[in-house]
């Protein structure tokens, strides 16, 4: 898509298209901007420098399946309860626990199937986005 | 979207299962009675028959909007319950909405994430046009119809919070 904008007098050429799945490359004069959105739905400005080749991306998938393993918060909260136990099977889509942050209920869920393998964290313990809460195998 | 129950387990839930099998956003869910209704930290929801009990699959927002609007939706019952009513409620943060002290509303929003915010729930209890409570409730809990000594009609108030909702998110999340 291609448009144009003026402000202030001055006009602006501007050019976006979506380069692949979740990035958008946009062309404001000549000069190239990429943007990706995060799991809110906001944009954030990529660096073209960090963008990878099809060799790097095979890389971040295998480590992805690994960290999907991995069960973490994306936000900040009290745990408020614990639904499964060590050595429960567990499948995409399941409930794990149920965190107490910003005024509502948030249940996180599994996303791969997997054994329960460690959990790191009890209830009305308070956690940080980001902090380890549950390991599959 | 509106799906109408007799009797239900939960709205919430059944909203949660709707909204993760691709429910549409706003899809309503509601029933005339909740046979496992709940409130935060799992604590129960009183759901007879006569009062007003609806979930809403509320489109993917920001959290912090998410939030905003938890407040909001008390805010938004309070504002009908005084100019259609005349009543005065208090709102106790986040979650209730108190006429003389005692409970008339509860509100509750779920998430459900998992590497990305999957879905979104409100789900709102408005005890209308209940005429008694159980003992353990009596001094804690009322009702539009106890207060007002006359029958109210779920499905308007129902309509006036869906639109005071709609209206709100709009406000906050440009």
């Amino acid at each position: 898509m291609e448009t144009k904008i003026t402000i202030k007098d001055k006009s602006y050429r501007i050019e976006i298209s979506e380069i692949e799945a979740n990035l958008i490359k946009v062309v404001l004069d000549g000069q190239e901007y990429l943007f990706s959105q995060n799991e809110f739905q906001e944009l954030f400005l990529v660096d073209p420098k960090t963008k990878t080749s099809q060799a790097d991306k095979e890389l971040q998938v295998l480590s992805a399946d690994l960290a999907a393993k991995e069960i973490r918060s994306p936000i900040a909260g009290v745990i408020s309860n614990v639904s499964v136990q060590k050595g429960d099977q567990v499948k995409p889509g399941q409930k794990v626990l149920t965190l107490i942050a910003m005024k509502m209920e948030n249940e996180i869920i599994a996303e791969t199937s997997g054994t329960v393998k460690e959990i790191r964290v009890k209830e009305n313990q308070f956690i940080n986005s980001g902090d380890l809460l549950i390991l599959l195998k | 979207m509106i799906e109408k129950f007799e009797k239900i387990n939960s709205t919430s839930q059944k909203a949660k299962e709707l909204a993760l099998s691709g429910a549409e956003p706003w899809t309503v869910v509601t029933a005339q009675e909740q046979t496992a209704g709940y409130g935060k930290d799992e604590s129960v929801w009183f759901s007879p028959k006569g009062g007003l009990y609806f979930s809403i699959i509320l489109p993917k927002s920001q959290i912090e909007d998410l939030q905003t609007l938890t407040i909001l939706a008390a805010f938004v019952i309070s504002k009908i319950l005084k100019d259609e009513f005349n009543l005065e409620p208090l709102i106790k943060l986040p979650n209730d909405v108190l006429i003389n002290q005692k409970k008339v509303a509860g509100i509750l929003t779920e998430n459900i994430i998992g590497k990305e915010l999957k879905a979104s729930i409100i789900g709102i209890g408005l005890n209308t046009n209940a005429e008694s409570f159980p003992k353990d409730l009596e001094n804690i809990t009322t009702s539009l119809k106890m207060e007002l000594g006359k029958e109210v009609d779920n499905e308007k108030i129902m309509d006036q919070i869906i639109k005071g909702l709609k209206d709100q998110l709009k406000t906050i999340s440009q």
